[in-house]
């Protein structure tokens, strides 16, 4: 295990994490579920008594009238509202005195008969017989006549009916389990990179200067751990060597400015140029502080304010349409559709003066007043009266994310060298994907048992937490760089590379549709017209966007490089997901929109890697005019023109085709963006387009 | 002991005797093992908590739901009775028969508090509470009177649910509604169950699993302390005394650099010593 190197500690940690948390919530789990089982089935067995007894008594009431048991009539229209009414029985049967199905609703007679007829249900009592057929629990209640018992009537309750409950249990605290566990390695992640490897990677960082005879630097000061104290020490030995040369240095001075007798005088200074030549020392008089500033610095506090903005992503258009206030001129669908679109022009809006700011103050300043209007936004959202003041303070929570995303992308571009600046960038991707998952799964599950206005309460939480690691944890003196604005001009000849301009226009913008228009505003509002499906579904189905995303990023990043091919993976992540929204042209069922939700995660991991890999080549001269930075930050803000069409866009066809119309109409306009794009990735090439450079 | 054998101080120098300027070692507050053991176990305890939260609720909310159904039918059976009469003509307060529907109903569940029927003014025509015959209905009862025909409506009042439909004759005129009234109680004792095997399982587990993570932890992290330690006391031994570190057979890149970070300050301390001596002797040069 080497110190200074973060993996190989990680990794123990991250195995023990796994050991501590998972086994003790599969226990709990397990222990709950057969307490829930223990509780469930008596209050099930007296739901299908007190039904079975209601039925009884009608019939038996036929049967007292002097109808035969065999001459009921309309026993289908009798059975058919009590098992729509009651999702847990699945059967409703009457069988004469010899076991004989003479009516049965719910179920197919060759599985019930043959156990009717061998079986003797001794219910003369008045209490219901109880037996076990295949995946039912059978209800058995006597119907009596004037002579006896002439038949018997079945409740069939479903006892998948109880396993389905007890797999929505499990299926929550298994979302808890792996939001614990992305939590637990942002949490470990950030305690090993703080505590241990990034102090030891500057005490590498001053034992290589050393090696060389450079004891001009000391590191910062450590924390009071076992990694803080051999810091200590570490510079106590720096600093005792910088003390003996000050001394030998004043005292060398004394004897060069005192001493009468020049040959000493001469020796000396030969002495101190000896020393001077094996070993450097601070000019400052004393060795200087290096305090390393990493990428992962940043890491867990992002993490947590994108969890607080994600929170809301599965029930953001169902509160939006819980506040609906008309707004003239405005569709019911254009109005809930409006926050989103809202939230997203703000960040395109600000993003740029963000950047600009944070280059300037620094990042911890500017991620510190964004966690402001974005706590405000968050906790006015909570209390939100209607639509229109919503709108308000999505805006002003829009205002806030692009302050602390953009200081967060800059920290990292600031702090990482220009080879590693795409791994350092993955530090940032990482940390929004995760607390996409988690935000995601975790919000809509904690929106249905405490409500919406509960849930934007924590998100502001959450904010609160973020700005105080950032100010507790984040020394004031931050790395700056100066910021080359790019002029309009350069923005123009950007937009007059035609391969830029295309794969602005055909691949970045249809992905954003897809992604604010259908998966932002259509997926919660669709999903929810399925009576049975609840907040909870909603969350864990959409839960599977980022974790696609997650899993195909790193593989489609390093199948781009290895075939160059990058072109041809942004051309197939769109189609894929183009065809994922054209899939309810199929069916509308729930098993459909989950697969779409999830091409839809296949076609962003394929395209979003690649889509910034190949900027470098399609915009080479630009790069080199401009700087990489800002053609990135270019494509970024003019994608963002997709973010705030998607949602109106979807708006705009739900009046027209319905839920399921709109998003085929989306995939439509998506679909024929990404084939424009495939057509023209054959004519993008590959290697650096030098044209441009060339043409001037 | 990796790390102590990785790097050992071996021989001594002519400067063994001078005494070292280095500081004494700063003492350890808060250990790495107990840092990381406070984040793990907090970790651990929100994440029981939380799935603790959802599994009681998950299961409070379909236990009620379930036990709210049971009673929506005992009422949907009072309520065809009651519109069966209704739609020969009668009026609502003319049913004698409801009176008895309702003790009969009520009679079969010992945990049915009262059943009553009142009609669209909110007087109570017919109760099991007899007493209550005359008095008004609460007004969120009359309210609920104006929602579905089919679909149950639900109430808290107090320490009781009700749970009731609207009465409506044949052409579709609301006559009244009938509601039952069960306690709040029944519930509560039918999930405490749940609730205490969850505290139970929550308390053990976490007292348990606890313990598993403090001990990997000092584990894990005593090794990393032990390494420091060993290097630590290799650069005090080799400032102090002399001599030099030399990192064993399964030394890290990382130590075989601090030896060579050890070596170096040594060689640096030795030569300013020797070189302050030196200039000591000629300027005591006459």
């Amino acid at each position: 295990m080497t110190l200074d190197s973060t993996r190989p500690l990680f990794i123990r940690l991250l195995l023990l994490a796994f050991m501590v948390l998972v086994p003790p919530v599969g226990l709990l789990a397990h222990g709950a579920l057969e307490e829930f089982a223990q509780g469930l089935v008596p209050e099930m067995d007296k739901k299908g008594e007190t039904v079975g007894r209601d039925l009884t008594a009608s019939i038996e009431r036929a049967i007292g009238h002097g109808i035969p048991l065999t001459g009921l009539y309309g026993m289908d229209d009798f059975f058919s509202p009590v098992l729509s009414a009651n999702p847990e029985i699945r059967y409703l049967s009457v069988t004469d005195h010899e076991g004989r199905v003479l009516f049965l609703n719910g179920a197919a007679r060759e599985m019930l008969e043959p156990f009717y007829t061998v079986t003797d249900f001794e219910v003369e009592s008045r209490r219901s017989h109880k037996s076990i057929i295949g995946d039912f629990i059978d209800l058995t209640q006597p119907l009596r006549g004037k002579v006896g018992v002439v038949g018997h009537l079945h409740v069939g309750i479903d006892q998948n009916y109880v396993r389905g409950r007890l797999l929505e249990i499990a299926v929550d605290i298994a979302v808890v389990t792996l939001v614990s566990l992305l939590v637990a390695v942002e949490i470990l992640l950030f305690v090993v990179t703080f505590n241990v490897t990034g102090p030891m990677r500057v005490v590498g960082m001053v034992i290589d200067k050393t090696r060389r005879g450079d004891f001009s630097s000391a590191c910062g000061a450590g924390a009071d751990d076992e990694v803080g104290r051999f810091v200590h020490r570490f510079n106590a030995a720096i600093r005792y060597a910088d003390d003996l040369f000050r001394r030998l240095e004043a005292y060398m001075d004394e004897v060069k400015s005192a001493h009468f007798d020049k040959s000493v005088v001469e020796q000396v200074g030969n002495i101190e140029s000896r020393v001077r030549f094996l070993f450097r020392f601070s000019r400052s008089g004393k060795p200087e502080v290096i305090n390393e500033h990493q990428a992962t610095d940043i890491r867990l506090p992002l993490f947590l304010f994108v969890f607080a903005e994600e929170i809301s992503r599965s029930f953001m258009p169902l509160y939006v349409r819980d506040l609906y206030a008309p707004i003239p001129g405005l569709s019911t669908e254009m109005v809930i559709a409006l926050p989103i679109a809202v939230f997203m022009m703000f960040i395109a809006a600000v993003s740029p003066s963000a950047a600009l700011a944070a280059s300037r103050k620094g990042s911890r300043q500017v991620f510190l007043m964004g966690l402001f209007p974005a706590t405000i936004g968050f906790f006015m959202s909570a209390v939100a009266y209607n639509v229109y003041d919503f709108i308000v303070w999505r805006a002003v929570t829009a205002i806030g994310y692009a302050l602390v995303t953009m200081a967060c992308q800059s920290y990292i571009a600031q702090v990482s060298h220009q080879q590693k600046r795409a791994q350092s960038l993955g530090v940032y991707v990482g940390a929004v994907l995760t607390a996409s998952i988690c935000g995601t799964g975790i919000g809509g599950v904690l929106a249905e048992r405490m409500g919406y206005r509960a849930t934007f309460i924590i998100a502001a939480l959450l904010a609160v937490v973020a700005g105080l690691l950032i100010y507790r944890l984040m020394g004031s003196a931050q790395p700056r760089t100066e910021f080359q604005t790019p002029r309009k001009r350069q923005l123009l000849a950007l937009l007059r590379n035609w391969r830029f301009s295309a794969l602005v226009l055909f691949a970045a913008i249809p992905s954003k549709i897809a992604l604010t228009g259908f998966f932002f505003f259509l997926v919660p509002l669709t999903l929810l017209q399925d009576v049975s499906t609840d907040l909870g579904d909603v969350a864990r189905i959409m839960m599977l966007y980022p974790i696609a995303v997650v899993l195909l990023s790193p593989l489609a990043a390093r199948l781009a490089d290895q075939t160059g091919w990058k072109a041809g993976l942004v051309a197939i992540g769109g189609l894929i997901g183009g065809a994922g929204l054209l899939l309810p042209l199929y069916s509308s069922d729930l098993d459909t929109l989950t697969l779409a939700i999830v091409m839809l995660g296949v076609s962003h991991g394929l395209s979003a890697s690649p889509q910034l890999a190949m900027i470098p080549d399609l915009c080479w001269t630009e790069c080199r005019n401009m700087g990489q930075t800002n053609v990135l930050a270019f494509l970024r803000l003019a994608e963002r023109v997709g973010s705030v069409i998607g949602p109106l866009l979807a708006a705009a066809f739900i009046p027209l085709y319905g839920y399921g119309g709109a998003i085929i109409a989306l995939g439509v306009v998506v679909m024929s963006m990404s084939a424009v794009f495939a057509l023209l990735s054959f004519a993008y090439g590959s290697g650096p387009h030098i044209e441009a450079e060339l043409s001037e | 002991m990796e790390g102590t054998r990785a790097l050992e101080q071996i021989g001594q120098t002519s400067l063994a005797s001078t005494p070292s300027g280095l500081p004494p070692s700063r003492p350890v507050r808060w250990s790495l093992a107990r840092k990381v053991s406070l984040a793990l176990v907090s970790i651990l305890l929100s994440t029981l908590l939380l799935a603790g939260f959802f599994a009681y609720y998950k299961f409070e909310s379909v236990y009620s739901s379930l036990v709210q159904s049971r009673y929506s039918f005992v009422v949907f059976t009072i309520k065809k009775q009651v519109e069966d009469s209704l739609n020969l003509g009668l009026a609502l307060r003319q049913i004698r028969q409801v009176q008895d529907i309702l003790e009969r109903e009520k009679m079969r569940d010992p945990q049915v508090m009262s059943v009553e029927v009142y009609d669209f003014r909110g007087e109570v025509l017919f109760d099991t509470d007899r007493g209550a015959i005359g008095s008004k209905a609460p007004p969120p009862l009359i309210e609920a009177l104006s929602g579905s025909a089919t679909q149950a409506f639900g109430i808290t009042d107090e320490d009781a649910l009700i749970v009731g439909l609207p009465l409506i004759n044949n052409l579709g005129k609301v006559e009244g509604g009938v509601v039952l009234r069960y306690p709040s109680a029944y519930i509560e004792h039918g999930i405490s169950g749940l609730l205490l095997q969850l505290g139970k399982g929550i308390a053990f587990q976490l007292a348990v699993f606890s313990v598993l993570a403090v001990a990997g932890l000092y584990l894990l992290f005593g090794r990393v302390g032990r390494k420091l330690d060993a290097m630590q006391a290799t650069l005090d031994a080799v400032i102090t005394v002399g001599g030099r570190a030399e990192p064993g057979p399964g030394a890290d890149p990382f130590e075989e650099r601090f030896a060579e970070f050890v070596a170096k300050s040594h060689e640096a301390v030795e030569h300013i010593r020797d070189a302050t001596a030196e200039v000591g002797r000629l300027d005591r040069l006459q």
